[in-house]
């Protein structure tokens, strides 16, 4: 077989779907892209088992054939090529010849028949959205995101979908993000826990614009179709924690503060804190907001004093400095107001003014002070 | 990097520091043989007076089998605080007159005199320390001075009690070389045995051994234990100790395989250490469980968890840990429990398993123990143990 592909238009199609391989696996054949070509369409496919990404792009070629070549040093020896006409011969024994104007690369290609085979879209439900939406959601979930393998259901973000519309939780038993949208129609109310390897990869190959993608799920399976790109990965299978009980309905305080004044503060302060518990201590007094930190063991210590809208009684607080700074990472507004009751109830962080269609719900548990 | 040459690291060691802190408060048992320990018959010999070595009775013996070989013995119950007030007292003499010092443990402390010597002498310096400590504190203590922190502590041990010793550059190895191998901090019961067995039986023989076989015998610490022969030690003088750990153990009246009463026991002991950590503000992030039977083989069992100081999650990896660790069904001697992996912080809640109940109940819990007393509420398993 043989076809003749632009090096960097491959290249950049590769590096789409190059991060689904793992650096050390199980199979040696999942070091491998699947390249397969038919009438002047090459598709290549990568995989880890759970993750599937393929890619489309125009070659020119006379034969249909299949072959695995390893992905690592495809990428590297692609890297280096400057832009020009590639020629890809491949021999009975799956031997790989790549001929460029500098020169010849011979790669030891694999049989293609020990590929996995992609996941079968069958009985899906599916639905469209853009794909500005779907970055944006992951971009504000996937922080929160537990890496705790011994709660697998925490692990990815859950989709809820419903007629109207679609909704994005994450949590990691500290601290939770709901992400709602209410401009995207499911065929019907279902939920789904998506894991963060697929969205991480997602988030890296999705444009940011207003592009349809069209989501497809099954009982195991989820499919993202965006034109040519595709990726399609194994769902979660666990409940995910009743997290509805635990957002409080009830937090009667409300802080109010320039988002950008409050996360600088906390970046500055957090870094005299106690590297394992990040813990910043926030009392809240009329209109005036004090953060404190400190590291016993090194003799650290932090304090800063900030202006705040507050209409509360006063308050002392303690939460995780890190926690506080990713939230306020993940939104976009002027201010942001926090909701408070007592020192050892959840807090929850909105955004100042929101979007139409769109709902950002932030809850973090605060470290308990000892009275 | 300072030259070996140049570095002066003396080690100051308080001679039978819990007998003599009895002596000092009873003049009375001064010259007698004197134990120190738990009361009972069960416990172990915490320290003893010199006179009482002449009987071969050493510390960590059982008090039963001290008791056999000298039945005259006083027996005195260690008293642990008073023994930490005179070792602050002591503490407090060396931070005011040196300028690095390690506290080694209860009563040992390295002290870095390097670059004294031009000013003072470092074996002066040392002396008028002695000096001072014994006049303000009242206890005799003895010190070794040299250039590692090895060979100042095998110069003390040698002149142990109330001796000093100066071993002075490039001394080391032959004030080491006719010393018996167990006098190397390191070398224990089997590592000595197993030496002994190849002959081994002075320092100067391990010394010669190529650096080689040392290590094809006992891995990377025959390496250390070659170089330690060697009079080679470069570890420098810590200057700050943060407490590492929190624990508790006990002993029992008598052995037992009641696994009801060793729960309880366990649950008693872990509610009164995560206390103290709450007390201090401090998270654990390892749970050690440890067990000896009545033959004395001890077992210990340890999880790291993530950082917390929250009581249910403490008896939950202690109660895991017992259960583990308790698989035989031998007469139990004792339980212990320590929490390691130490960090300052309080206790992030969590939203799914913590309920606003249950905080408040541990608020109300804590502030109870901290105004009437650790013990005036505790859990019900732990009632009587």
């Amino acid at each position: 077989m043989k076809f003749i592909v632009s090096s960097s238009a491959l290249l950049k199609q590769l590096q789409q779907i190059s991060g689904v391989i793992n650096a050390n696996t199980v199979l040696p054949i999942l070091e491998d892209f699947l390249f397969d070509v038919q009438k002047n369409q090459l598709s290549v496919v990568a995989t880890d088992l759970e993750t599937v990404m393929k890619i489309q792009l125009e070659v020119e070629a006379k034969e249909t054939g299949r072959v695995c070549i390893p992905a690592k040093i495809l990428m590297d020896s692609l890297k280096n090529i400057p832009e020009q006409p590639l020629t890809f011969n491949i021999d009975k024994n799956y031997a790989v010849e790549i001929t460029s104007d500098n020169g010849k690369y011979k790669v030891m290609g694999e049989n293609p028949d020990n590929f996995p085979k992609d996941p079968v879209a069958d009985d899906t439900n599916s639905f469209t959205v853009t794909s500005a939406a779907l970055v944006t959601a992951i971009n504000k979930t996937l922080f929160a995101v537990s890496n705790d393998d011994l709660r697998p259901a925490m692990t990815g973000v859950f989709f809820e979908m419903d007629k109207k519309g679609l909704q994005f939780v994450a949590t990691d038993a500290h601290r939770l993000v709901r992400y709602k949208r209410t401009d995207v129609s499911c065929p019907k109310t279902d939920s789904l826990i998506v894991p963060k390897k697929p969205l991480t990869l997602l988030k890296a190959a999705m444009p940011v614009n207003e592009d349809e993608l069209t989501i497809s799920y099954n009982s195991n399976h989820l499919f993202v179709t965006h034109g040519t790109t595709q990726l399609s990965c194994r769902l979660i299978d666990a409940r995910f924690p009743d997290y509805k009980v635990v957002i409080p309905s009830d937090n009667p305080y409300k802080l109010t503060v320039n988002r950008t004044d409050f996360q600088g503060a906390l970046r500055r302060v957090g870094i005299f804190s106690n590297k394992s518990t990040n813990q910043v201590v926030l009392s809240i007094s009329g209109s005036q907001l004090q953060l404190t930190a400190q590291d016993i063991d090194f003799s650290f210590e932090g304090n800063e004093r900030m202006k705040c809208q507050y209409n509360g009684e006063d308050l002392q607080i303690a939460f995780n400095a890190k926690f506080l700074i990713e939230m306020l990472g993940a939104t976009d507004t002027e201010d942001v107001t926090v909701e408070l009751s007592t020192s050892t109830k959840a807090g929850i962080i909105r955004p100042g003014d929101q979007d139409e269609n769109e709902e950002l719900l932030m809850l973090v548990m605060p470290l308990m002070l000892n009275t | 990097m300072l030259l070996s040459k140049d570095r002066h690291i003396a080690h100051f060691d308080l001679d039978a520091f819990f007998v003599s802190v009895e002596t000092l408060r009873n003049p009375k048992l001064r010259g007698k043989p004197l134990l120190v320990g738990g009361g009972s018959d069960r416990g172990v010999v915490a320290a003893c007076s010199y006179e009482a070595r002449k009987f071969g009775i050493h510390s960590a013996m059982p008090m039963k089998a001290a008791r056999r070989l000298c039945p005259d013995a006083i027996i005195i119950k260690s008293d642990f605080e008073a023994y930490s007030k005179y070792s602050r007292l002591v503490t407090d003499v060396i931070k005011d007159s040196v300028p690095v010092f390690e506290k080694a443990s209860i009563d040992e402390f390295y002290i870095d005199l390097t670059g004294m010597d031009r000013f003072f002498g470092c074996l002066q310096f040392t002396d008028q320390l002695k000096k001072k400590i014994n006049k303000e504190s009242g206890l005799p203590i003895s010190w070794g001075l040299a250039s590692n922190k090895l060979v100042s502590k095998v110069a003390t041990n040698e002149v142990k009690p109330n001796g000093q010793l100066e071993i002075p550059f490039g001394n080391e190895k032959n004030f080491l070389a006719p010393l018996s191998i167990i006098k190397i901090p390191g070398i224990g019961r089997e590592t000595g045995y197993k030496l002994l067995k190849m002959g081994v039986e002075t320092v100067k023989v391990l010394s010669e051994i190529p650096v080689e076989m040392m290590e094809n015998l006992m891995g990377k610490p025959g390496i250390d234990l070659w170089r330690k022969a060697n009079g080679i030690d470069e570890t420098p003088v810590i200057p700050y100790h943060e407490q590492k750990s929190i624990s508790t153990e006990s002993t029992f009246q008598t052995d037992t395989i009641d696994t009801h009463f060793l729960h309880s026991q366990l649950v008693r002991m872990t509610e009164e250490i995560a206390f103290q950590l709450r007390q201090q503000n401090k998270l654990t992030g390892c749970v050690t469980v440890k067990l000896r039977y009545s033959n004395f083989e001890t077992f210990t069992k340890q999880m790291t968890i993530p950082y917390t100081n929250a009581d249910h999650i403490l008896l939950k990896t202690a109660t895991a840990l017992f259960n583990k660790l308790y698989e035989r069904r031998l007469l139990v001697r004792l339980l212990g429990i320590r929490f390691t992996h130490l960090i300052p912080g309080n206790y992030q809640i969590s939203l799914f398993d913590d309920t606003q109940e249950m905080i408040n109940l541990y608020q109300a819990i804590d502030s109870v123990k901290k105004r009437f007393g650790e013990k005036t509420i505790i859990r019900a398993v732990g009632v009587g143990a």
